[in-house]
C-alpha cells in the first residue's frame, strides 16, 4: 500500500468491514435455514424431527429449574420495589398493574432470552467451533450433507418453539411469586390478586412478550452459529468465540428489545 | 467409466497475497492409486481441499468424475459427493455420535435402505477395516490408529468410485501404518475405486502408489510412476527421497547473535545477573 | 438390474443380473426375504452380476441368516468375479455356502 492510512482509521475501517461481513453471513445463514426448512424434503435432505427434539430437551426442559428460580426472584423483586415506590403516593394498591405489565411485556422475555443465550447459545457456539477445528464440518460437506440443514436448522427450530414456551412459564411463575408477596403485604388475598391480573392483562400484552422471545430465539441461535463457525486457532479460539457469542447475544437481545418496544408502542 | 475420474487443468490458487498452487495440472486414471507427495508447505493439503471442492481456485478447472465441481449447481455437487469418500487426517469423526452412527450417517442421509441393511453394511465396513465390535464406542474412546480406520470405514460406506485419504499413516506406529497401506491396496483391488492419497511418508508412498505426484512450493515437480520417481536425477526430488534438508548458508556472526538474543536480555541473564543471586 | 425367480427341482432359483446398487438392493432384499418367510430352499444365481455394492451384500447376509434360523438352504451359485471380490473383501466367501454352478447348488 503506497498511501498508508492512519492506523486508527484503518482499524475502524477493518472492524466495520468485518462487522458487515458477519451481518451478511448471519443473514445468509437465516436464509439458508428457511430454505432447508421449506425445500429440504424436495431436495432429498429433509430436516429431521429427532435432532430437533433432542435440542429441544436440552434448550427447554433442562433450563426449566433455573428459569423457575430466576422468574420467581424477579417477580418478588418487582413486587417489593413496586410497593416501596408507590407508597410514596399512597398508591400501593395499584402495584399489580405495574408488576403484571412489566413482567409479561419485559422481564420474562428478557430474563429467559439472557438465560438461554448463556446456556444454549454458548453451547452451540462451542459445539460448532469444536466441530470446525476437528474438520467435522468439512466432513459433512464432502459427504454431500448440507451443514446448515444438519447443524443449524434443528437448534433454530427448537429454540424458536421453546423460547416462547419458556417465556410463558416464566410469566406464570413470576406473576405467582409477585402475587404471594403482594397478597401478604397488602392483605388482599391471592385470589383477588389473580382476578386483578386477569382483568388487567390483555392478550396483546402477552403476545408482545412472546413475539419478542421468538425474535430473541433466532438472535441467540444465529449469533451462536456465526461465532462457532468463525472459530480459528484451536481450543483457545473456541473459548474466545464462545465468550464473544454470549456477550453479542445478550447485547443483541437488549438492543432488539428496545427497538421492538419503540416500534410497537408508539 | 474409462474417463479419468479426476482432471485438474492449470490450477492457480492464492491465500491472501500468497500464490499457493502454481499452474497445477494432473489427471488420475481409473482404478489407480495416485499419491500426492511433498513436504510441509508444498501445497499438498491445499490441493486436496481443492479436489474436494472445499476451496474455490483463482483460476483453472477441476473435473471430478466428469463434472466441473465448481460449475455445477449445488444440488448436483451434493449428488456428486455421494460418489466420493474422504478420510481426513484427523479422522473428523463426529464426536457426538458413536462409531457405528458415524459410519451409518451417509447411508441414513442419502439412501432409503432398511435400518437392518444399514446396520449390516456398517458392521461389514467395520469388519473390512478390522474394527469389528467397536460400533457402539464413542470416537473419544478410540486410539489414533482406530480413528483412522473408522474414518476409512465411513469414507467407503457408500462404495464410492473415488476415495481420498489425507495422511493415512501420519502419527501411527510403523506396524499400524503398514496395515493401513495394505487396507488401501485391498480396497482398490476389491472395489476398483480410484484412490488419491496425500502423504509425506515415502515408504508408504512407494509401497502403494501406481503414480506419484511430487509437489514442491506449489508446483508439480514430477508426476510419474514409482520407478521413474526413484530413478529421477532431479536434485530436489533426491533431497526429498533421501530426507536431506536443504541447508541454507550460515552466517556465523548472525547465528551467534540470534542465539544470544538481544543485548539487554543477555546481560540480565548473563554472568552479571548471576552475581546478584 | 433384473431379479428372475423360477422353480427348479423343489427349490427356488433366484437369478440376479446387472448392477446391484443402493437403488436396486431393496428390491433384491424384498424378493429374498419373501422367499425366506415361505421357508423355501433358495439358490441365488450370480453369474450375471456385474457389480454388487455393500447394500446388496447386506441383503444377501440378512437372507442367509434367516435361512439358517429356519433350517432352509441358501446357496450362492456361479458367483461372478466382481461379486466374489466384494465378498472376499469382507471375508464373506468363508461364510456363505458357495456353489460353482446352479446345478451343484441344487444338489447341495
Amino acid at each position: 500500500m503506497p498511501h498508508r492510512l492512519p492506523p486508527l482509521l484503518e482499524r475502524v475501517g477493518r472492524a466495520a468491514v468485518g462487522g458487515v461481513a458477519e451481518l451478511g453471513f448471519a443473514a445468509s445463514l437465516l436464509g439458508q435455514s428457511l430454505y432447508w426448512l421449506a425445500l429440504g424434503r424436495a431436495r432429498g435432505q429433509p430436516v429431521r424431527l429427532a435432532p430437533i427434539f433432542a435440542q429441544g430437551m436440552d434448550i427447554g426442559i433442562a433450563a426449566l429449574p433455573i428459569i423457575t428460580v430466576l422468574a420467581a426472584t424477579i417477580g418478588l423483586m418487582l413486587a417489593i420495589q413496586g410497593i416501596y415506590t408507590l407508597k410514596t403516593f399512597g398508591a400501593e394498591s395499584r402495584v399489580t398493574l405495574g408488576v403484571a405489565l412489566s413482567t409479561v411485556r419485559e422481564f420474562s422475555p428478557l430474563i429467559t432470552g439472557i438465560l438461554v443465550a448463556g446456556r444454549s447459545g454458548s453451547a452451540l457456539a462451542a459445539r460448532l467451533g469444536t466441530m470446525r477445528i476437528n474438520q467435522e464440518i468439512d466432513a459433512l460437506t464432502v459427504m454431500g450433507i448440507a451443514p446448515v440443514r444438519f447443524l443449524v436448522v434443528p437448534p433454530l427450530v427448537a429454540m424458536a418453539v421453546l423460547m416462547p414456551l419458556l417465556t410463558l412459564w416464566a410469566d406464570l411463575v413470576s406473576l405467582a411469586a409477585a402475587g404471594l408477596y403482594i397478597a401478604a403485604e397488602l392483605q388482599t388475598g391471592f385470589a383477588a390478586y389473580a382476578d386483578e391480573v386477569l382483568s388487567l392483562l390483555k392478550l396483546n400484552d402477552l403476545m408482545h412478550g412472546l413475539a419478542k422471545s421468538a425474535i430473541f430465539a433466532v438472535l441467540v441461535t444465529i449469533v451462536g452459529v456465526v461465532n462457532g463457525a468463525s472459530v480459528s486457532g484451536g481450543a483457545e479460539g473456541v473459548g474466545r468465540m464462545t465468550t464473544r457469542s454470549v456477550v453479542q447475544a445478550i447485547s443483541a437481545i437488549v438492543v432488539t428489545d428496545m427497538i421492538f418496544v419503540f416500534m410497537v408502542t408508539r | 467409466m474409462n474417463q479419468p475420474p479426476i482432471v485438474v487443468e492449470n490450477l492457480n490458487t492464492h491465500y491472501g497475497d500468497r500464490h499457493i498452487l502454481k499452474n497445477v495440472s494432473l489427471a488420475v486414471e481409473p482404478g489407480e492409486i495416485f499419491i500426492i507427495m511433498g513436504g510441509s508447505g508444498s501445497g499438498k493439503t491445499t490441493l486436496l481441499n481443492h479436489l474436494l471442492g472445499l476451496l474455490v481456485p483463482t483460476s483453472g478447472t477441476i473435473r471430478i468424475l466428469g463434472q466441473d465441481i465448481h460449475a455445477i449447481p449445488a444440488l448436483e455437487r451434493r449428488k456428486l459427493r455421494t460418489r466420493m469418500g474422504v478420510a481426513f487426517q484427523s479422522g473428523a469423526l463426529f464426536s457426538s455420535m458413536s462409531v457405528g452412527d458415524n459410519i451409518a450417517l451417509p447411508l441414513r442421509e442419502h439412501s432409503n435402505l432398511d435400518e437392518t441393511t444399514i446396520g449390516i453394511v456398517t458392521r461389514l465396513k467395520l469388519e473390512v477395516v478390522s474394527l469389528a465390535g467397536f460400533e457402539s464406542l464413542m470416537p473419544s474412546e478410540l486410539s489414533g490408529g482406530m480413528i483412522k480406520r473408522a474414518a476409512l470405514a465411513r469414507a467407503i460406506v457408500m462404495d464410492p468410485r473415488l476415495l481420498f485419504c489425507d495422511e493415512p499413516s501420519a502419527g501411527l506406529d510403523p506396524v499400524v501404518a503398514s496395515s493401513i497401506d495394505d487396507l488401501i491396496l485391498r480396497l482398490r483391488d476389491a472395489m476398483g475405486m480410484s484412490i488419491v492419497v496425500v502423504t509425506h511418508d515415502l515408504e508408504s508412498a512407494f509401497k502403494i502408489a501406481d503414480r506419484i505426484c511430487v509437489l514442491d512450493r506449489g508446483e508439480v515437480l514430477a508426476l510419474d510412476t514409482v520407478d521413474a520417481i526413484r530413478r529421477s536425477d532431479n536434485e530436489r526430488i533426491q533431497n526429498l527421497l533421501n530426507r536431506r534438508t536443504e541447508e541454507a548458508e550460515i552466517d556465523p556472526d548472525a547465528y551467534l547473535r540470534r542465539l544470544m538474543g538481544e543485548k539487554e536480555r543477555s546481560s540480565r541473564f548473563g554472568p552479571d545477573a548471576r552475581k546478584g543471586l | 438390474m433384473t431379479v428372475d425367480i423360477r422353480e427348479q427341482g423343489g427349490s427356488v432359483v433366484v437369478g440376479l443380473e446387472g448392477e446391484i446398487d443402493l437403488q436396486h438392493s431393496p428390491a433384491v432384499r424384498k424378493a429374498l426375504m419373501d422367499l425366506m418367510f415361505e421357508r423355501r430352499d433358495v439358490v441365488v444365481e450370480m453369474s450375471g452380476v456385474a457389480y454388487i455394492d455393500s447394500s446388496g451384500v447386506a441383503s444377501l447376509v440378512e437372507a442367509y441368516q434367516m435361512a439358517r434360523r429356519n433350517g432352509s438352504r441358501f446357496v450362492l451359485a456361479a458367483v461372478s468375479a466382481p461379486a466374489l471380490r466384494v465378498l472376499q473383501l469382507a471375508r464373506l466367501d468363508k461364510v456363505f455356502a458357495l456353489a460353482a454352478t446352479v446345478e451343484a447348488g441344487l444338489r447341495g
